[in-house]
């Protein structure tokens, strides 16, 4: 984050203060009103809630998750890092005070989106898996036990 | 450009840590309970589950009071706070959207259930009101937001006394909400979580006071049974990584704890549903993303070529190798936007080991180790 705690003239501190970046948000660029009000509109109709970060590049990509947390950020980053394409997966959620989380991702070989949506898809296996598993142990001990529901 | 150089038949059959299995330890399960070891998967997914059926499997609870007549002792927004804390019956959860996604202006009978409590006293004993007190407005056919009454007596929680001529007349409006927003909608009242209960991955640095005996300074816990204790001089293994979980999973009496779990996995099936649909609109249903000169959208491939995945898709992917199409992620069938039944049942037979960890043939789509690894670590 650079240079946000820049140090104002003290006489001019009154009038620029609404003009100051919040500290904790992004650079100054998308500030702007204008687009603030684009993306709270964008967010009505089809949030768009998975970006890639500029500087990324085929192999090297880093991805910004809107309203992602621990919950997912680590499982998938877990999930990512056992695909043997994948050189190197890491997550991080930059301020705790916005609903961010970043991902890196670095392949040897492919495309770092497609290690992601693989990622993802082996996630919703486990998931299937675990779901299933939950299900039919449940049922048999409830039988077992002569539990009825 | 080629994207990912291995087979994706083969990869995407056996796909990633597909021996996740639940040993089925369920030492004790009642209304309110339930324990069960979750073992073959890794500490973040079963972190992710934890922190998913604590914080957002939707309940109901009281969100907005309107309070007409206060003359109890007790501050307005005291009293409202109170009532946010009641459990309200949220099996049929399923039944109310968001009011955040109603169509409606505020509230109505498809996002919100009214509950009216009008209590005076007037004699000279003190009145106790109780949740049992509150009255639903009876717009909605199952007992979705009634309060949780557990007490043999059936009144619920206590509220609010009241001395002889004091007055409560208040009308409540519960909504649906998650524990993420306000511990309010917690479903859970605890979940406990533990793993390596020898604690051999030495994950935890236990600390002794001088000279106490470190086993009644540091009881084991009661899964420390099912698993070997460490040898006498073992080594230290540093590949050691945990795999075996035990979930204690209480649940605050608005949802069975086997409804919260079982939710809590479709809720984290829909987080990466709904991720997956935004990276790939075109294939997950959706409209195509709209132009944003921001960031890039992922969609929006770097080099300007399709991927592959756009060409193949899932169905191939995942039909033709294991299981005969079986497997219950596939292209159409993702769980995303279908609810349940797409994700799972296909495989009621339990074909993933029940016995134990012997059972783990090439069976199912899940029987085969990823990447060709021989463990399923
Ligand atoms: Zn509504």
């Amino acid at each position: 984050m650079p240079g946000r705690t820049k140090k104002d003239e003290p006489t001019a501190q009154d009038t620029n203060m609404e003009d100051a970046p919040p500290s904790a948000q992004p650079e100054a660029e998308e500030v702007d009103t204008e687009d603030q009000e684009e993306v709270q509109e964008e967010e009505e109709i089809e949030p768009q809630r998975v970006r890639i970060l500029p500087g990324s590049t085929d192999t090297a990509a880093s991805f910004e998750f809107v309203d992602e947390g621990h919950t997912v950020g680590n499982a998938l980053r877990y999930i990512i890092m056992k695909n043997p394409d994948v050189e190197f997966c890491a997550y991080s959620i930059p301020h705790p005070s916005e609903p961010k989380m970043n991902l890196r991702i670095q392949t040897y070989d492919g495309l770092a989106v497609d290690a992601l949506k693989k990622g993802l898809a082996d996630l919703q296996d486990i998931c299937d898996v675990v779901t299933d598993e939950f299900t039919t142990k449940k049922d048999q001990f409830n039988a077992e036990h002569g539990i009825v529901r | 450009m080629d994207g990912m150089d291995y087979d994706p038949m083969a990869m995407d059959g056996d796909s990633e840590q597909p021996q996740v299995k639940i040993s089925a330890v369920l030492q004790q399960a009642d209304k309110t309970h339930v324990d069960f070891e979750l073992s073959r998967t890794n500490l973040s997914f079963a972190n992710s589950l934890r922190r998913v059926i604590q914080a957002e499997v939707p309940t109901i609870a009281i969100d907005l009071v309107e309070i007409e007549v206060n003359t109890s002792v007790l501050a307005d927004e005291f009293i409202a706070h109170r009532l946010g804390l009641i459990p309200l019956d949220s099996k049929n959860v399923g039944d109310l959207n968001y009011s955040r996604d109603c169509d409606c202006e505020q509230y109505c009978e498809q996002c919100s259930v009214t509950l009216n409590l009008h209590a005076k006293c007037t004699s000279d004993d003190i009145m106790k009101v109780y949740a049992s007190d509150l009255v639903t407005d009876g717009q909605h056919a199952n007992s979705v937001g009634k309060p949780v009454i557990n007490d043999p007596e059936g009144l619920g929680c206590l509220l609010a006394k009241l001395r002889m001529g004091q007055e409560l007349r208040l009308t409540c409006i519960a909504k649906k909400g998650i524990a993420k927003e306000h511990a309010k909608w917690m479903p859970t009242s605890a979940v406990g979580f533990e793993y390596d209960p020898h604690n051999k991955l030495q994950h935890t640095d236990l600390w002794f006071e001088n000279d106490t005996d470190p086993a009644k300074e540091w009881p084991k816990s009661k899964h420390a049974e099912w698993e070997d204790p460490p040898q006498e001089g073992e080594p230290f293994d540093y590949d050691a990584v945990p795999n075996r979980f035990y979930f204690e999973v209480e649940a605050a009496g608005n949802m069975e704890p086997d409804q919260i779990i079982q939710n809590g996995i479709r809720i984290l099936q829909q987080k990466i549903g709904g991720l997956l649909k935004g990276l790939d609109p075109r294939k997950y249903g959706g409209e195509e993303e709209p132009d944003f000169d921001g960031p890039r959208s992922p969609d929006m491939n770097l080099d300007g070529s399709t991927t592959p995945w756009q060409d193949t898709g899932y169905q191939t992917a995942y039909g033709g190798g294991y299981g005969g199409g079986q497997t219950s992620y596939g292209g159409s069938q993702t769980s995303y936007g279908q609810g349940s039944q797409s994700s799972f049942g296909q495989d009621g037979q339990g074909s993933y080991g029940q016995g134990g960890g012997g059972s783990y043939g090439n069976m199912t789509a899940y029987g085969t180790t990823p990447y060709g690894q021989s463990s399923w670590q």
